[in-house]
């Protein structure tokens, strides 16, 4: 039987650094292949150049034996391919039967109007296929994300494709939707259809694939069919062991008795003053400041439930978890950018009361945000200016604001040593021509400028290349050695274990375990991050 | 806020402009009884004909997340380049009708070139040649008033079947932009791509073919409009359709049209919303109010429309958010 | 999914792209312009170069300019305030019946002059504020509130003086719009002071940074709100004392008064340079396009063109600027 699909060779790279290698895989017509892998082991960019939406930088891949090279979405759709996406594409402001048929809106004979009824009968066709029951003419703003899933999913089915590409189907779906889906997907097995499937949890995986491909770091580290995987074998495979990835070794062990003084200074020498006065004693309060981040019962509905931890100053905290766990919408309550509901903030024994920005940046936090270009940067703007945005105020004259350049030329000066920018680049050249590395670095010395106590971190490492990584990884060291409390959050597991005191784990908007460094256990976190539990 | 609270609010929301009218209507009428008469409305709809197409136009592009706050100038160019010809030339009424249509159409074109060809944000753009076509149509009538003949503005007081032309001319325009907006392919995708301009084009719609035509119909409309306004007004002065953008987007906004894309119907809603505004206009005068109150009661109303509309447009941004742990 | 966003540095652009983007980026292309410009109208432009044209020339430029500031630092932010013009009819009448001699509301009294300037800075602060609470606050969608606060206003200024224009102004506040060294000081003061604020203050930083990446900068701590609340009210305060100059110089308060600036103030800061999608703007290139648009208008005029084509040239010329812009942001995100 010759191959539906194959990928020869197949190479990507995202400025330089590799995310797909070498990916050689046959997938034959019929057969339903699980495809599992850690964040950024690649699996999303493979379907992604399936689909069309991006190509390839070596390798090619054949369709039915021929050559299929798509240039966008449409290609893919051609050959009869369909992708149900992560991100939802739908257009709430329409009607389930108007998402599904937009491009292919069934006429009356050849006017240009739609058969608003043929239109409602297909749709309910595929409605009742995936097990959704709302009327063809709802508005899918009106439906629950769950729904617009399955929505998404109808709508992928109604192209009639001959192969249909999943990335992470039930994210957003209830137990009930979830076992719906599964009946949905036993049909279609049946019926011969080709389906790739993509999802953290194993189970469902293993229950619902013929054969089994696992990508990690972006090569394939096995494929074969479903008899020869558990659960077990897969974890192991997914984590393997990285042996060409240094990390800076610790200095000394993270404190846990006697810390030295925590540098509790204000942002600002105006704010000062107001600590002075909030706080009664005459100087800044200085000495341990144990726990230097509590975190008690945060809870916001749909986003996080009852998420308790402690942070001490000098140590480093990882947050571990897939996509769509919730940590960065933590870091985001956290600084103040998003609502809680209940539970409790509190650096240094203070409870932040409904917090903003601006609040917790006075009380010692930074936040590094997870997309340097969505708000971590302004790219027109220079260097110097964002390195300078968050300490400004601490340079400018009170009441008038006038900017002391000579305080703020230092200041860049200094924090661009220390965060070993590029010296080629000017400080008034602007910030989006610097390579991923340095754009980098400019946000976290943006954010170091401000020597917060606490400092939250989201993929600091993303996206750049290994030297950069290395130096960032000793800055946030540094950071904690002097007595900060660092959490990171971070994809990738092996740069929390070389780089945390502790992890905790992340899943569903819940914490579901919490390691010491002595006890780091890659396939134990992998496997909480995956709905698995360990056996121990 | 919870999400049945939300939905709730939005569907309060999205209803608000029939729940305007109705009160509109209602009080107004208990003001002045003369206003609910058949007479007295269909004097009404007459004099809302030329509003009601103009904003049909504008609802188009509002539609797609955009303005065009040349139609007045559209109007006035239109109105003076036919008026000229019909006073020179001589041509026939009808004739003057389809040539003010065509050239709106034309300057449509100039307005979806700059938008969805040259990428210029449509408030500049169509701010431009706002001023481009006050301009030239100053140039064309040399800033003198032209008065057109009797066979022209006779149209304006026509009837058929008992109908008034004006009346007519409004309800083929709903009528057909009804049934381009909800019942043709090209119309749903003007609604999805104003509600995501980059999804849309992802789903394969040709987000710059849409723009285009969403100026091209707005044109079309302004000239028509402008032609009713004509036939109803007599001549053509150098102030001819100034303010005209402002009415015709304040019916849209009050017939329930987002500023942000995306939403919005012709009927019942921009229809409904130029009764209303023309209905204010005329309640006001009625009820023998200062005439310098007439901007800062249209000012009023607007803002509040237009304040309702950010609202549920936050509303709609939270509700649709992704749950990160679902019920 | 993961993204690995990796811009390609400037290296990789072709040269001559590279070229033009440096020749578009210039500051002073728009100066350039205009003073080449004015070399060549010069000798085929009657009356350009005369004592009286120039100083009458600069008596309606300095206004403008005051005006613009405010705009640009609007635009700054990533807004745009259309009510700026009728903010100045509110002013005007208000001053006008506060201040004259006839049936003022402070007519006579020695204190008439100060209070009458505070009610106009008063009023068009209060208007700044309304607009700014709008759009920061109530998150509205800036074009459409200055839109109807163009329309509003505007009405509320003849409605205030039923369309007639106030005579009989006291003298010491009309010294104060035409005396020309005088208009030149507050002028180019307030331009001064705006440039200050944007190029040397906290605050001028915080008014890019909410242009350039406003989520960014609500992260990184600046309060946006508060910030984009600032701009409006400073171009409602601008608008004010761009009315109190243009008043003075007509010895007459008018509800009519900035009815054909709109256009002139829009050009003046697009062609200039500031950036209608924001974080790009500078009081000196606001000059420049005041410089080029006063040229434009007076030498048009000067050579009998009508009312109307000098408009549709102009509306050319903002059409033109806004391509530019667009152009720009184009190549420089292709770039990225």
């Amino acid at each position: 039987m010759s191959a539906l699909l194959q990928f020869d060779g197949i190479t990507k790279r995202f400025g330089g650094v590799p995310v797909l290698r070498d990916i050689t895989l046959a997938l034959q017509p019929g057969i339903t292949l699980g495809m599992v892998g850690e964040n950024g082991a690649g699996k999303s960019t493979l379907l992604n150049i399936l689909g069309g939406n991006l190509r390839p930088d070596a390798g090619r891949m054949t369709w039915e034996g021929g050559a299929y090279a798509p240039t966008g979405p449409a290609d893919a759709e051609a050959v009869g391919i369909a992708f149900v996406h992560q991100e939802l594409n739908l257009f709430p402001n329409l009607s389930i039967g108007e998402n599904l048929f937009l491009t292919r809106f069934p006429r009356r004979g050849r006017w240009p109007v739609i058969h608003h009824r043929a239109v409602a009968t297909e749709t309910a066709r595929w409605l009742l296929e995936v097990g959704l029951t709302a009327p063809p003419d709802t508005l899918v703003e009106s439906l629950s994300a769950g729904e617009r899933q399955l929505v998404e999913i109808a709508r992928a089915l109604s192209s009639q494709p001959r192969l249909i590409l999943f990335d992470e189907p039930t994210t957003s779906l209830s137990e009930r939707e979830t076992r719906q889906f599964f009946a949905l997907m036993e049909r279609l097995r049946a019926r011969g259809l080709t389906m790739i499937y993509i999802s953290h949890t194993l189970e469902d995986v293993l229950r619902l694939s013929d054969e089994l491909a696992v990508l990690r770091d972006g090569t394939l580290v096995a494929h074969g069919p479903r008899a020869e995987f558990d659960v077990d074998r897969l974890v192991t495979l997914m984590v393997g062991r990285r042996l060409d990835q240094l990390f800076p070794a610790r200095q000394r062990a993270p404190v846990v008795g006697n810390e030295p003084a925590v540098e509790e200074r204000p942002i600002d020498p105006r704010q000062a003053a107001q600590v002075k006065a909030r706080s009664g004693t005459g100087t800044v309060p200085r000495g341990p400041c144990r726990p230097l981040l509590e975190v008690r019962g945060l809870t916001r509905t749909g986003v996080v439930q009852d998420i308790s931890f402690q942070l001490n100053a000098g140590e480093v905290l990882g947050v571990f978890g897939l996509m769509g766990a919730g940590r960065s919408e933590l870091a985001q309550i956290l600084f103040g950018l998003e609502p809680f509901e209940a539970g409790s903030v509190s650096i240094c024994g203070r409870p932040l009361v409904s917090p903003r920005p601006t609040h917790c940046l006075r009380e010692g936090m930074a936040y590094l945000t997870e997309s340097r270009h969505e708000d971590g940067l302004a790219l027109e703007a220079s260097i110097a200016e964002n390195l300078a945005l968050v300490t400004l105020r601490s340079h400018a004259r009170s009441g008038t604001g006038w900017l002391n350049r000579v305080t703020l030329a230092a200041a860049v000066r200094s924090i661009r040593e220390a965060v070993r920018l590029t010296p080629t680049a000017r400080d008034d050249a602007p910030v989006r021509t610097l390579s991923g590395g340095n754009q980098q670095r400019v946000v976290l010395g943006k954010w170091l400028l401000a020597k917060p106590q606490v400092l939250i971190l989201d993929e600091p490492t993303r996206g750049i290349d290994v030297g950069a990584k290395f130096e960032i990884h000793q800055l946030i060291l540094q950071r904690a050695e002097a007595g900060a409390g660092v959490l990171i959050i971070s994809s990738e597991l092996e740069e929390l274990i070389g780089l945390c005191d502790r992890i905790l784990v992340m899943r569903r908007g819940e914490l579901v375990d919490e390691l010491s460094r002595s006890k780091f256990d890659r396939e134990r976190i992998l496997r909480a991050a995956l709905h698995e539990r360990s056996a121990t | 806020m919870n999400t049945a609270r939300r939905h709730a609010t939005l569907l309060m929301l999205n209803n608000v402009p029939m729940v305007l009218f109705v009160a509109a209507l209602f009080g107004f009428g208990a003001l002045a009884p003369s206003f609910l008469t058949p007479a007295n409305l269909l004097n009404l709809l007459v004099q809302a004909s030329a509003t009601a197409i103009v904003a049909t136009g504008a609802t188009f592009v509002l539609l797609t997340a955009g303005v065009d706050l040349s139609v007045g100038s559209i109007m006035f160019v239109a109105a003076a380049l036919s008026g000229k010809l019909l006073l020179t030339q001589d041509w026939s009424p009808p004739l003057v009708f389809g040539s003010m249509v065509l050239l709106g159409g034309v300057c449509g074109l100039l307005n979806g070139f700059l938008v969805a060809r040259l990428g210029l944000i449509a408030f500049i753009a169509t701010l431009g040649t706002q001023y481009l076509g006050r301009g030239f149509g100053m140039w064309l009538t040399e800033t003198r008033a032209m008065n057109l003949p009797e066979n022209f503005t006779q149209l304006a007081s026509l009837r058929l079947l008992g109908v008034p032309l004006p009346v007519l001319a409004a309800a083929l325009v709903v009528g057909l932009a009804h049934g381009l907006l909800m019942h043709t392919p090209v119309g749903r995708q003007v609604y999805a791509v104003g509600q995501d301009a980059a999804a849309a084009r992802k789903a394969g719609i040709n987000v710059p073919a849409v723009l285009w035509l969403v100026y091209v119909l707005c044109g079309l409309c302004a000239g028509l409009g402008g032609a009713v306004a004509l036939a109803q007004i007599g001549s053509v002065a150098p102030t001819f359709g100034m303010n005209r953008e402002f009415s015709a987007i304040a019916a849209a906004v009050l017939g329930g049209t987002s500023l942000f894309g995306g939403r919005g119907r012709v009927w019942p809603g921009t229809a409904f919303g130029a009764v209303l505004i023309q209905a204010v206009e005329n309640g006001l005068h009625n009820a023998n109010a200062d005439p310098y109150f007439y901007p800062l009661v249209t000012g009023g109303i607007i803002f509040v429309a237009v304040l309702l509309d950010s609202v549920r447009s936050r509303l709609l941004g939270a509700l649709g958010r992704r749950r990160i742990r679902p019920n | 999914m993961t993204t690995y966003n990796e811009p390609p540095t400037t290296n990789h652009e072709p040269r001559t792209r590279e070229l033009a983007i440096r020749w578009l980026e210039s500051e002073h292309l728009v100066f350039v312009f205009t003073a080449v410009g004015f070399l060549v109208l010069w000798p085929v432009t009657p009356g350009l170069v005369t004592r009286q044209n120039l100083s009458n020339v600069l008596l309606t430029l300095l206004p403008l300019l005051v005006l613009a500031c405010g705009q640009t630092v609007v635009l700054i932010t990533g807004g745009i305030d259309l009510s700026a013009c009728a903010i100045m009819a509110v002013t005007s009448v208000v001053g006008g019946l506060a201040m004259n001699g006839d049936t003022g509301w402070l007519a006579g009294s020695v204190w008439a002059v100060p209070i009458g300037l505070l009610l106009m800075v008063g009023v068009g602060l209060a208007i700044g504020a309304f607009n700014g609470f709008s759009v920061a606050v109530l998150r509205m969608p800036p074009f459409m509130v200055t839109l109807t606060g163009m329309m509003f206003f505007g009405g509320l200024a003849t409605w205030l003086t039923r369309s007639e224009t106030i005579y009989n102004l006291p003298s010491a506040f009309n010294a104060l719009g035409g005396c020309l060294p005088l208009v030149a000081t507050l002028a180019f003061g307030l331009a001064l002071v705006v440039h200050m604020l944007l190029s040397r203050t906290l605050y001028g930083r915080w008014f890019y940074a909410v242009g350039q990446n406003t989520r960014m900068a609500r992260v990184s701590g600046v309060p946006v709100s508060a910030v984009t609340f600032g701009a409006y009210v400073l171009s409602g305060l601008l608008a004010a004392a761009a009315a109190i100059l243009y008043t003075g110089q007509a010895e007459t308060a008018s509800p009519f008064l900035g009815q054909r600036l709109l256009l002139d103030v829009i050009a003046a800061t697009v062609i200039g340079g500031t950036s209608l999608f924001g974080g790009r703007g500078k009081v000196v290139w606001t000059v420049y396009g005041v410089l080029f648009i006063k040229l434009l208008d007076n030498s048009l005029n000067l050579l009998n063109c009508t009312y109307f084509t000098v408009t549709m040239v102009k509306g050319a010329a903002v059409l033109a600027a806004a391509l530019l812009d667009a152009t720009r942001r184009r190549w420089l995100e292709v770039g990225t």
